[in-house]
C-alpha cells in the first residue's frame, strides 16, 4: 500500500535538481572542507556557541531577561536545525529506497517497506551514535524544560567546538591514534591506583594510626600520589605506608613520563599532517593559483618570480632539502610525490589551480605527472620542463600544454652571442624586462578607441611605443601579409599603414613599462566611457 | 672565420653549435668522454680529447692564438670556473661563454674572467615565468626569437660609407621600407649600450653603429645588403 507513494517519491527526489541542489548546498555549509562557506559557517558556530556558555554562565548569579531567553531559544533552533541537516546529510534514504526496490524487482520478489525503512532508519541511527551527533544531542538537551536538571551538560556546548575548529579535530585525532598506548597506559594505572589504595588503606587506616578513615581517602591519596602532586593533608605515618609511598611515587614518575612521551611521540607523528592542513587552509582563500611540482633550480627561479608577482603558487617536492629551502622562504609547500592522483587534488588541481609546472630536473617524472595532471583536470594549463629533445613529443602527448626545453634555450642563446652581441642584449633586454623595457599584448577592446582604426590612424610614435604586430582570428585579416600562424591565431608581424584593428585583435607593443601603462589605461577608460555613453 | 672551442659535449652545446652559422665558424669540440666524441663526430663536427687542466693542453688547441671564443660547458661549476680562469690567464682578448649551474657560480665565474654568464635554468625559469604572465607575447617571441618561423631578430653594422651615414633614426621608416621592425641601436657616440627604438631619442647614425631589427630572413639580408653595398 505504501510501496508505491514512497518508490515514487524516491525517485522523484532522485531526478529533482531543486532537492540535489539544497543537498549540495547543505553539504558544503556543514560538510565539504573545501568550501569557503563552511569556514565561514564555522566561524558563526564559535561564536555562538561561545556566547551560549557566555549566557550560562552568567546564569550562574543572575536571572536571564527576556533576550536572554530568546537568544538560548535561537541558539537552540539553529542547534536543532544542524543536528537534523546533519542526519538528512548522513546517508541518501531515497537511494537506499531505490536500491532495495531495483533488487526486489530484480530478482522478482516482494519490495519491503518496513525491511527498506529499517534500513533508513538504520543509516540514521548509526548518525546518532556517533560521537559528534551524541555531543550535538547533549549540547540541546538540556534547554528542554523538564530535563533542567540536566542543565550541567550545557557544558558539552564546548565540546561541539571540536566540529569547528580544525586544530582541536586534529589534537583529537591524535589522542585516538594512541588509544592502544593510552588504554595500556589507563589499565596500568587502574591497576597501580587499585594496589596501592587497598595497600594504604591496610597500612595507614585510624585503628592502625594512621591518616586514612575510609577508602576513598586512600584512593583520594593514590592519585594525588601517583600524580606528584602531593598536597599533604594526608600523609603517611606507618612504615609500610611510607614504603608504599616510595614505591607509587617512583612509578608514578614512570607512568607520568610514559604519558607524556605517548602524546609527544604522537603530535610528532601528526605534525605534517598539522601543516599540511595550515597548507590548504591558506590554499583554500585562493581563486587562481599555480601548483610547482620540483623545487629545484628552475623550480625556485619560478617562484621567486610568482613571489615578485604576488602570484598565488604551492611547491610540491619530495627533497627535503628542495622542501626546507620553501620552508625558508616562507612558501606553501607539500612534501610527496607530485605524480600520486591524491597529491595533485589534494594541492587543488581541481579546486582553484590554474596551472601545473612540471619543472622537475627527471623528464619521466615530468611526463609522469602531466599525464596524472591531465586526467585529473582535461581544462588545467600544464608547462613542462625537458632536458632532452627526444622527449619533447611525449610531453605533448601525456597533455601538455607547453614544454620548455632549458639547453635549447641557453644554446640558442650562447650561439646568438657569438654571432650578433647585441641581437642577443637585444632578446636577453626583451626576456628579462631590463631596464624596464617590456614586450606587451594588449586587447583591442569592442568601443575601445583603437577599435575600427587603421595602424596609421593610432600615433605609436607619439606614445613612445613601437608595434611589433598584431595576433588575431579574425578573417577579416586573412589576405593580410606578413602572416604567421601561432596556435589557433595568426600573428601579423608589421602590419600595414592600412591595417583596420578589429574588436578582440591584440596588438603586440615594444615600450616602456610606464607608456605601456598609460596607453592601456588609455584604452580602459575610452571603453568604458563609451560603455556609459550607450 | 671565428674560430671557437666548446669544452664539454652535451645537450646544451649541441644546440649552440647547432644554431651557429657552419659557413662563418669554425668549431672544435673538446670531450674527455670517448662515446661522446664518436657521437659528435658522427654528426659531423671536429672533435679533440686534451686536458682542460693543463695549460699546455689549452695551447695546443690553439687557445692564446688561434681560438677566438670558448664555450665552458662542462658539467661540473667549479671544472668551467677553472677553465675560465686558465683560459683568460693565456689570452686576455678571448671571448669566453660559460654556463653556470647557480647564482654563486655565476658571481665566481665573472670573478674568473668569463665574459658571458648563461644560467639555463634561471633562463629556463624566467621562460615558465612569461608564458603564465604573457603566454601571447612569449608565444611570438618563441615564434621569432627562437626562430620556428621565419622571423628573427638580427644585427646590421653600419659600414663606413654606407647611405645610413648621418642620417637620423626617425628616418629610417624600416617598418615601411624594408617590412622590418626596429628593436634598438647602438650609438657609438652614447657608447657600446643597446638603446631601445621606442621614439625617446632620435639617433644620429654613423660608420660603427649597430641597428638591431626583427623581420623575416629574407628582408634582413636585403637591408644588410642595401646598408653595407658602399
Amino acid at each position: 500500500m505504501f510501496a508505491k507513494p514512497l518508490v515514487y517519491f524516491a525517485y522523484l527526489l532522485k531526478t529533482s535538481a531543486y532537492y540535489q541542489q539544497g543537498k549540495q548546498f547543505f553539504y558544503n555549509l556543514l560538510e565539504n572542507p573545501q568550501s569557503k562557506i563552511k569556514s565561514y559557517f564555522d566561524v558563526f558556530m564559535i561564536c555562538l556557541v561561545m556566547l551560549s556558555v557566555f549566557f550560562l554562565v552568567y546564569s550562574v548569579e543572575h536571572e536571564l531577561n527576556n533576550t536572554g531567553e530568546f537568544f538560548e531559544q535561537c541558539v537552540v533552533s539553529v542547534f536543532i536545525s544542524e543536528y537534523l541537516l546533519r542526519a538528512w546529510l548522513y546517508s541518501d534514504s531515497h537511494l537506499i529506497i531505490i536500491k532495495e526496490y531495483e533488487r526486489a524487482e530484480y530478482l522478482n520478489t516482494p519490495f519491503s517497506v518496513l525491511k527498506t525503512l529499517k534500513k533508513v532508519f538504520g543509516k540514521k541511527l548509526e548518525y546518532m551514535l556517533s560521537l559528534f551527533a551524541i555531543i550535538d544531542l547533549l549540547a540541546i538537551l538540556p534547554s528542554y524544560r523538564p530535563l533542567r536538571i540536566l542543565r550541567i551538560l550545557l557544558i558539552f556546548r564546548l565540546f561541539k567546538l571540536f566540529r569547528y575548529s580544525n586544530s582541536i579535530k586534529v589534537f583529537a585525532d591524535v589522542l585516538s591514534s594512541k588509544r592502544f598506548e593510552l588504554i595500556t597506559l589507563a589499565i596500568f594505572m587502574g591497576f597501580l591506583v587499585f594496589i596501592s589504595t587497598i595497600a594504604i588503606y591496610l597500612f595507614e587506616n585510624n585503628s592502625s594510626g594512621g591518616n586514612v578513615r575510609h577508602l576513598y581517602d586512600a584512593f583520594y591519596w593514590s592519585i594525588v600520589t601517583i600524580s606528584t602532586v602531593g598536597y599533604g593533608d594526608i600523609t603517611p605515618v606507618t612504615f609500610g605506608g611510607r614504603l608504599v609511598t616510595v614505591a607509587l611515587i617512583l612509578t608514578g614518575l614512570g607512568v607520568l613520563s610514559f604519558f607524556t612521551s605517548i602524546i609527544v611521540s604522537a603530535f610528532n607523528e601528526k605534525m605534517y599532517t598539522l601543516r599540511e592542513n595550515r597548507t590548504y587552509a591558506e590554499l583554500s582563500r585562493f581563486d587562481n593559483f599555480i601548483i610547482i611540482c620540483g623545487f629545484g633550480r628552475v623550480g625556485q627561479e619560478i617562484a621567486k618570480n610568482f613571489e615578485k608577482d604576488q602570484q598565488p603558487f604551492i611547491v610540491i617536492d619530495t627533497d627535503e632539502n628542495n622542501i626546507l629551502l620553501a620552508k625558508e622562504k616562507n612558501y606553501l609547500y607539500i612534501q610527496d610525490d607530485a605524480s600520486k592522483n591524491s597529491v595533485l587534488t589534494n594541492a587543488g588541481i581541481n579546486s582553484g589551480a590554474s596551472s601545473v609546472i612540471c619543472a622537475t630536473g627527471n623528464d619521466v617524472a615530468n611526463v609522469y605527472i602531466t599525464l596524472t595532471s591531465r586526467f585529473l583536470n582535461p581544462e588545467v594549463n600544464i608547462i613542462a620542463r625537458s632536458n632532452r629533445d627526444d622527449n619533447v613529443k611525449k610531453l605533448y602527448q601525456a597533455g601538455a600544454n607547453n614544454v620548455i626545453q632549458p639547453f635549447e634555450i641557453s644554446g640558442l642563446l650562447a650561439a646568438e652571442y657569438v654571432g650578433q652581441p647585441v641581437a642577443f642584449e637585444a632578446i636577453l633586454g626583451i626576456l628579462q624586462e631590463q631596464k624596464q623595457i617590456l614586450m606587451e599584448a594588449l586587447i583591442v577592446y569592442p568601443n575601445s578607441l583603437i577599435e575600427n582604426k587603421r595602424i596609421e590612424e593610432i600615433d605609436f610614435k607619439n606614445r613612445k611605443l613601437t608595434l611589433v604586430g598584431v595576433i588575431s582570428s579574425n578573417k577579416l585579416h586573412s589576405k593580410r601579409r606578413n602572416r604567421y600562424k601561432v596556435k589557433n591565431q595568426h600573428f601579423y608581424f608589421n602590419p600595414e599603414n592600412h591595417f583596420e584593428l578589429q574588436a578582440q585583435d591584440m596588438i603586440i607593443i615594444l615600450g616602456r613599462k610606464y607608456s605601456i601603462e598609460h596607453f592601456q589605461d588609455q584604452l580602459e577608460k575610452s571603453r568604458l566611457s563609451s560603455g556609459n555613453k550607450s | 672565420m671565428k674560430k671557437i672551442a666548446v669544452f664539454g659535449y652535451n645537450n646544451l652545446s649541441y644546440e649552440a653549435i647547432s644554431r651557429l652559422d657552419q659557413k662563418s665558424h669554425d668549431v672544435l669540440i673538446i670531450e674527455t668522454d670517448l662515446s661522446l666524441r664518436k657521437s659528435a663526430e658522427e654528426k659531423g663536427f671536429k672533435t679533440k680529447d686534451i686536458d682542460f687542466r693543463s695549460d699546455c693542453g689549452l695551447k695546443s688547441i690553439g687557445i692564446g692564438h688561434t681560438i677566438d671564443v670558448i664555450f665552458c660547458f662542462l658539467l661540473e661549476d667549479s671544472s668551467n670556473v677553472f677553465l675560465t680562469l686558465s683560459a683568460r690567464a693565456i689570452d686576455k682578448n678571448i671571448d669566453i661563454i660559460a654556463i653556470a649551474g647557480s647564482a654563486q657560480s655565476a658571481e665566481k665565474l665573472i670573478a674568473a674572467g668569463a665574459n658571458k654568464i648563461i644560467d639555463p635554468y634561471q633562463i629556463c625559469g624566467q621562460k615558465i615565468h612569461e608564458l603564465i604572465k604573457k603566454p601571447d607575447i612569449t608565444n611570438i617571441i618563441d615564434h621569432t626569437v627562437f626562430g620556428r618561423d621565419d622571423l628573427h631578430i638580427a644585427e646590421v653594422a653600419i659600414p663606413t660609407g654606407s647611405y645610413l651615414e648621418n642620417t637620423y633614426s626617425s628616418t629610417l621608416s624600416l617598418n615601411e621600407r624594408h617590412n622590418l621592425v626596429l628593436i634598438g641601436i647602438v650609438d657609438k657616440e652614447l657608447g657600446d649600450n643597446l638603446h631601445f627604438a621606442i621614439g625617446e631619442k632620435d639617433h644620429k647614425l654613423d660608420a660603427g653603429d649597430i641597428i638591431v631589427v626583427l623581420g623575416p630572413s629574407r628582408e634582413i639580408n636585403a637591408f644588410k645588403q642595401e646598408v653595407t653595398n658602399v
